[in-house]
């Protein structure tokens, strides 16, 4: 499969997603394709096609005819649409279909947490269980606290307040004010662990917090909420922190 | 990284090239990878600053993008599109909070309340 125009061009100056977007491709061009499609898939389609153009993927069947890049080139023998030799296809798709899941236990902390908050989120928004997924990876089962807690509803202050003293399975205690960066600007720790700056989140919501933080934000002037908060009151920042908690689902608005 | 020139780009060319981008920031996200987010933040923006120096602001052509299939593609697309298309962008970020797509929900829904006190900076 290959990039188009700048596409092509992009990955091999920068070769910076080419392997993920390679196997997204793959993935998509596979003759069982539609069993990662969506079941509303359409309302995502655009009418005109002209940005991606994905095939009628739920119609999808090994076609032993379909045409193929000659071979001869790096692409040859992969599956064309017969046009123009390319095709654009619809990039990550979130499915509730089984996902791909490692058998094995991930060998990185970052893949694993990656293939957490995957998980989780697959499960959140498409109303699935541990179950399916654990069947392919039991290693999944061990961590099954983490996800499970981030289905959690949002909640009250009162409630996430309720028992900071030690964090339960799953969760974790987080600062509303982040600790790092008050102590850094002179808050002293016994304001920074007060029981009011103090709440008991989903485990992977709080990682989920804590990137925000540090990702730069077109509503922060392309700051990252931390930079933006540097120098800031007290006030401001705790003002930011519920927002955060809010907007991640974690606290009611 | 080879240093490219926007300016020679096509604005269907900048636009493929802001969805690789907004990609290649979902998986960064997924994996934690923060630098590499930002740096893929920094690319986009300059995208979305030669698509307004065009005539006419070509940002308009991020506007078919509101229905990628990828949530983070959406996300940049609505909050770099929102001025020229108030109306349908608003609508792609609510549509990614309601569905509760994390990260990007979250990151629609501070856009949306930016929004509604009338101090967005997308604007």
């Amino acid at each position: 499969m290959k990039f188009a125009g700048a596409g092509r061009e992009f990955a091999r100056v920068n070769n910076v997603d080419s392997f993920w977007q390679d196997y997204q491709r793959r993935r998509w061009m596979r003759p069982n394709a539609h069993l990662y499609v969506r079941p509303d898939a359409a309302l995502w389609q655009q009418p005109d096609r002209k940005l991606w153009q994905a095939p009628d993927l739920t119609e999808r069947k090994y076609n032993p005819d379909q045409p193929r890049i000659p071979a001869g080139g790096p692409d040859g023998g992969q599956w064309t649409d017969g046009s123009s030799g390319l095709i654009h296809l619809a990039g990550d798709i979130p499915t509730g279909d089984s996902p791909e899941i490692p058998k094995e236990k991930p060998p990185t902390s970052q893949e694993r947490t990656g293939l957490l908050k995957d998980v989780a989120r697959r499960i959140s928004e498409f109303g699935l269980t541990i179950e399916a997924f654990a069947k392919v990876n039991a290693w999944l089962r061990t961590r099954s606290a983490e996800i499970e807690s981030y289905g959690d509803p949002p909640k009250s202050l009162e409630e996430l307040q309720r028992d900071t003293s030690r964090s339960a399975p799953g969760y974790d205690i987080h600062h509303i004010v982040e600790q790092t960066q008050a102590e850094k600007d002179g808050f002293t720790r016994g304001v920074i662990d007060d029981p009011d700056n103090l709440v008991q989140i989903p485990r992977l919501k709080h990682q989920e917090i804590n990137a925000w933080y540090q990702t730069k934000n077109p509503e922060f002037g392309s700051l990252s909420p931390r930079e933006y908060l540097s120098g800031r009151s007290w006030e401001v920042r705790r003002a930011v922190g519920l927002d955060a908690m809010r907007i991640f689902g974690v606290l009611k608005p | 990284m080879k240093s490219i020139d926007l300016g020679k780009m096509t604005v269907l060319q900048l636009v493929e090239r802001f969805t690789s981008l907004a990609l290649g920031q979902s998986k960064a996200e997924l994996y934690g990878e923060t630098e590499k987010y930002n740096r893929l933040y920094d690319e986009i923006v300059a995208i979305k600053q030669e698509l307004k120096s065009r005539a006419g602001d070509q940002r308009s052509a991020l506007v078919p993008l509101f229905t990628h299939p990828n949530p983070q593609v959406r996300l940049m697309a609505a909050q770099w599109a929102l001025a020229v298309a108030p109306v349908a962008a608003r609508q792609a970020l609510q549509d990614l909070s309601d569905r509760n797509i994390y990260p990007q929900a979250a990151y629609a829904r501070q856009s949306l309340m930016a929004l509604d006190r009338g101090d967005s900076k997308l604007i």
